[in-house]
């Protein structure tokens, strides 16, 4: 018999769609053991197919894309609910993803349009149909439902797609697994550290970084150490360092902070000691959004109580 | 593992009234016995007393604890008190905590805030408690021999007293000959001995100590390992004579056509380039300076090796990388002196009859460059009014050294009186701040030679020496009298700074110790742990670690060695276990904790490992780990989290 697949989007770009067809032949051997019962980006199918479904009836459902209305959010419940497995699928149904950085704050549409911006008035009258509203916050997937499992990335890559599959179909889905390494991401990677010190802090396009050596020793922001592997390094072997898709390892907690540790440990201009300070806090200082950079996807997952923060210093100031 | 249910005991000390006066102890122990996990809490005068100790074990036995938490002084001062209590009470020691609400509470605060902080920490460190896991140490060998670096009197010293324990030694000179600047010196404060008379036996009791071998002429280069193995890499330069040979005819430095500064007499006398510093040196042989011979490669003279009957020299003689295991180290690498072309204000060295003092100390020695006369360098003449200047670069933070360097006063008073005896109808000044003479019969030498011997002491410091025609003019002032005071003299000693014997600090990286601002080597506490280094296994001896005279360099140097027996004589060694650990399953070898490690105790190849024996528990690396796989025993992540929250907690009820 063929597993029932459901594959769902919510705030999402759609990559994570596209990214099954990265298994190239083999998502033919994939879709000769499935049955696709709901997955709006290929089959046409409404919310009202979805509802008549009996509760755990369809056998896997992936969601991809970050939790941002209400809809998002009734939606995804209703999928539980009829499913048995259920994962989270991409880098923002996982942690937030890029789409969580708009947690930042209220101002996100002042500093985009400018100081001119003015919510539209409310229509006279009560139109008949409205988009949904949006939640007070842009949310990972297991900040709503219970997630079974996770295939990480942005979007994830082949082999750990494969290895979902292959795991999904044989019926060895375990609870709480993620599809990607313990180990951090510089286990796979090719490049060679050596000495391990930063003495500039520098963004990818200001550099044409060294093909062999480490990026992070090159002074670019590489988050391969806190970084999940899975992927192959796919990201630096090309010259660009680990933006963090895969999430971070299972023990470092915060990957921002844990990187941010790790930089400030790695800093250093000249000899060690006080007298250095100054210009090491300007090293760090080349670190441009760090949010944007450290958070680039856990920002949802991770970043709250730096949120929490923000408000509170915004209340102290009002 | 089947989960055992937590039975936490809180004892609360009143410390008599360092913490009972500010804390409501009793109030901290009834809340205490309330804290989850906690099923005894009490409070008692003095915890760690004979009978807080038995009330800490009896509870142990009888209440069945699985963990303690002994709220009370900084853990630095009785956490190994109360630890091993608890170990005889049959508890993993490492199942008890202290939290500190003396120094941390009850002294620095009052009021019902102390009782509540001590509240909170106290709530904490039962959280921590019961993740604690049962820990046991690590245990090593011992290489059962000792490394000396430095052959002055302390290095001897301690050389000496370590073989005569019955242990090796391996005692390492940069130089040709041991002995130091002890060697240098004329006779010795207070006493007047004749330093060589006196140094000179210690020195050939090393030569022929069964047990005491001596790299002279030879460097560490290298070293590896820790407390009990330390590997050291020592290069061996050549001396290009076969010391078993040589049998100190002196042909060869008579024949040798070039003449260089002899180091031995600080430059006021000539030597070969085939030389023997001094006729007691130790090896006693003669040494062919590679730097200053006319050339080995190809050989440009060789008159030294025709003229020697012995064959004793070798041209063929190469370097030698030694490699030696030693399970201590004792660092006495001495004190050289601030260069006296650093002072501007006394002619940049520039002019002949200024000198310091280790140079003046040739002119007094019978052995030196002539034969204890005292005659100025610039044309030999017997200098009639002498200045003697102290202070010469210490004591003032703007321009030199800032710290006082300890034996100027007393060596000037010594050099002004046997100057006096050396020539006695000559003058001698001496230009003082003030003077420090704190040692026994010090200040009665000082006043023997201000009173008995005639000399001038002027309070004041010298502004300005230059020189005028055969004059050497000194400006000063006498602060007693207020008035400006300028002496025409023949020759001026400065009292130069004591500063840390060149390539102090390159040792001191070497072997991962630290160096104070000075340069000075530093000491692991300066009152209590004066004689080691913070790095297990390494003990400093001498002036390396602050200028010194004599006698406490020979004190510190048999303490220092008294250390090292201690150490060696044990038949195995514990470190703490409480340290980082790698949990290898998630290390992915990214390398970024092993430069952060100040011990060097982390090597890194598929994935870190952390030395259990080198690391010292400071916890940077765990910092530093991005991907956390790096965790430090007993203080994991999960702990810390607990202690927090429980600590918020208390804040929150607001005690």
């Amino acid at each position: 018999m063929r597993a029932k697949l459901a594959v769902y989007w919510t705030g999402s770009c759609g990559g994570c769609d596209v990214s099954f067809l990265e298994l190239g032949p083999g998502l033919l051997d994939v879709l000769s053991q499935v049955e696709i019962v709901f997955w709006p980006a290929l089959v046409d199918a409404k919310r009202q197919d979805l509802e008549r479904l009996p509760p755990r009836s369809i056998d896997i459902t992936l969601v991809n894309g970050v939790l941002r209305t209400e809809e998002n959010a009734e939606m995804v419940a209703l999928l539980r609910e009829k499913s048995r497995f259920l994962g989270a699928y991409g880098a923002c149904a996982h942690l937030g993803g890029v789409p969580a950085l708009a947690n930042q704050g209220n101002g996100i549409l002042e500093a985009v349009f400018g100081p001119g911006f003015r919510p539209a008035p409310p229509f006279p009258e009560a139109p008949e149909d409205t988009p949904p509203d949006l939640l007070p916050e842009a949310l990972p997937l297991d900040e709503v439902v219970p997630v079974d499992f996770v295939v990480p990335g942005c979007p994830p890559p082949a082999g750990l797609i494969a290895r979902f599959f292959e795991a999904a179909l044989s019926g060895g889905l375990q609870p709480g697994q993620v599809f990607a390494e313990e180990k951090a991401l510089c286990e796979e990677c090719p490049r060679v550290r050596e000495e391990r010190r930063i003495s500039r802090v520098l963004r990818p396009h200001e550099v044409l970084p060294d093909p062999e050596k480490c990026l992070l020793d090159q002074g670019m922001v590489c988050l391969g150490p806190v970084t999940r592997g899975g992927c192959e390094a796919s990201c630096p072997k090309a010259g660009m360092p680990c933006t963090g898709c895969l999430g971070p390892t299972p023990k470092a907690g915060d990957p921002a902070l844990a990187l941010l540790s790790a930089l400030a440990s790695l800093v250093r201009a000249g000899e060690e000691g006080e007298a250095a300070f100054p210009e090491e806090n300007r090293i760090l200082d080349g670190l441009v959004d760090p949010i944007g950079t450290l958070y680039k996807y856990a920002f949802a997952k991770y970043g709250r109580p730096l949120r929490r923060l923000a408000r509170r210093r915004e209340e102290v100031r009002a | 593992m089947p989960e055992i249910k937590p039975r936490i005991g809180v004892f609360v000390c009143h410390c008599g009234k360092n913490i009972a006066g500010t804390v409501d102890v009793a109030k901290l122990a009834e809340a205490a016995s309330r804290f989850p996990g906690v099923v005894y809490a009490t409070h008692y005068e003095y915890m760690c007393s004979d009978p807080g100790q038995a009330l800490l074990k009896r509870a142990i036995r009888e209440q069945r604890l699985t963990g303690v938490v002994v709220a009370a002084c900084s853990p630095s001062m009785h956490e190994e008190t109360f630890r091993r209590a608890a170990e005889e009470a049959g508890l993993n020691p490492y199942l008890l905590e202290v939290a500190n609400i003396r120094e941390q509470v009850s002294w620095v605060h009052s009021g019902p805030a102390a009782t509540r902080k001590a509240l909170q920490v106290t709530r904490a460190v039962v959280e921590k408690v019961q993740g604690n896991r049962p820990l046991r140490p690590a245990e090593i060998g011992v290489v059962r021999r000792a490394l000396v670096v430095g052959g002055g009197i302390a290095g001897i010293q301690a050389a000496l007293d370590i073989a005569n324990a019955g242990f090796e030694v391996i005692l390492v000179e940069r130089s040709p000959s041991i002995g130091g600047h002890m060697a240098q010196l004329s006779e010795t404060f207070p006493t007047l001995d004749c330093s060589q008379c006196i140094l000179t036996p210690k020195m050939v009791e090393v030569a022929r100590h069964p047990r005491i071998r001596i790299l002279a002429y030879s460097e560490v280069e290298e070293v590896s390992g820790f407390v009990g193995n330390y590997r050291v890499r020592i290069r061996k330069k050549p001396t290009y004579v076969d010391p078993g040979k040589c049998n100190l005819c002196g042909e060869c430095a008579k024949v040798c056509p070039v003449r260089v500064p002899n180091e031995f007499d600080r430059g006021l006398s000539l030597r070969a380039a085939i030389y023997i510093p001094f006729p007691q040196a130790v090896p006693s042989t003669y040494t062919l300076d590679e730097k200053n011979c006319l050339g080995l490669v190809p050989l440009r003279c060789g008159q030294c090796a025709e003229v020697c009957e012995a064959k004793a020299i070798d041209f063929d003689m190469h370097e030698e990388i030694l490699e030696e295991e030693v399970g201590a180290i004792v660092l006495a690498t001495g004190y050289e002196l601030y260069p006296k072309e650093a002072m501007a204000e006394y002619g940049y060295g520039t002019v002949p009859d200024v000198i310091d003092g280790l140079e003046f100390e040739r002119l007094l020695s019978a052995s030196g460059p002539t034969r204890g006369e005292i005659r100025r360098p610039s044309d030999g003449k017997i200098p009639k009014e002498v200045v003697f200047i102290q202070c010469s670069g210490s004591r003032d933070p703007e321009h030199h050294k800032p710290y006082c360097s300890k034996i100027c006063c007393m060596y000037t008073a010594k050099h002004a009186l046997l100057y006096r005896h050396a020539v006695p109808d000559g003058q001698a000044y001496v230009f003082y701040i003030d003077i420090r003479a704190g040692g026994k019969d010090y200040e009665e030498f000082v006043n023997r030679a201000m009173e008995e011997e005639r000399i001038l002491y002027i309070r004041g410091k010298v502004a300005k020496v230059f020189r005028e025609g055969e004059k050497v003019v000194v400006w000063g002032v006498d602060t007693l009298t207020g008035r400006r005071v300028e002496v025409r003299a023949d020759l001026v000693v400065l009292a130069q700074a004591i500063v840390p014997s060149p390539g102090t600090e390159e040792l001191a990286r070497k072997l991962r110790v630290a160096c104070g601002g000075e340069g000075f080597l530093k000491e692991a506490h300066p009152k209590l742990r004066p004689l080691e280094a913070l790095t297990a296994g390494v003990f400093l001896a001498g002036a390396a670690q602050g200028p010194k005279d004599i006698p406490e360099s020979v004190a510190q140097a048999s303490g220092a060695a008294a250390k090292v027996v201690a150490l060696l004589s044990q038949p195995k060694l514990e470190h703490a276990p409480e340290v980082a650990e790698v949990e290898e399953a998630l290390c992915s070898g990214c390398g970024i904790c092993a430069p952060q490690c100040p011990y060097g105790a982390i090597t890194v190849d598929e994935v870190a490992h952390v030395n259990e024996i080198l690391c010292e528990g400071c916890g940077t690396c765990v910092a530093a780990c991005p991907s956390g796989a790096l965790t430090f025993r007993n203080v994991e992540d999960e702990q810390i989290l607990r202690m927090v929250r429980a600590a918020l907690e208390v804040a929150d009820v607001g005690v």
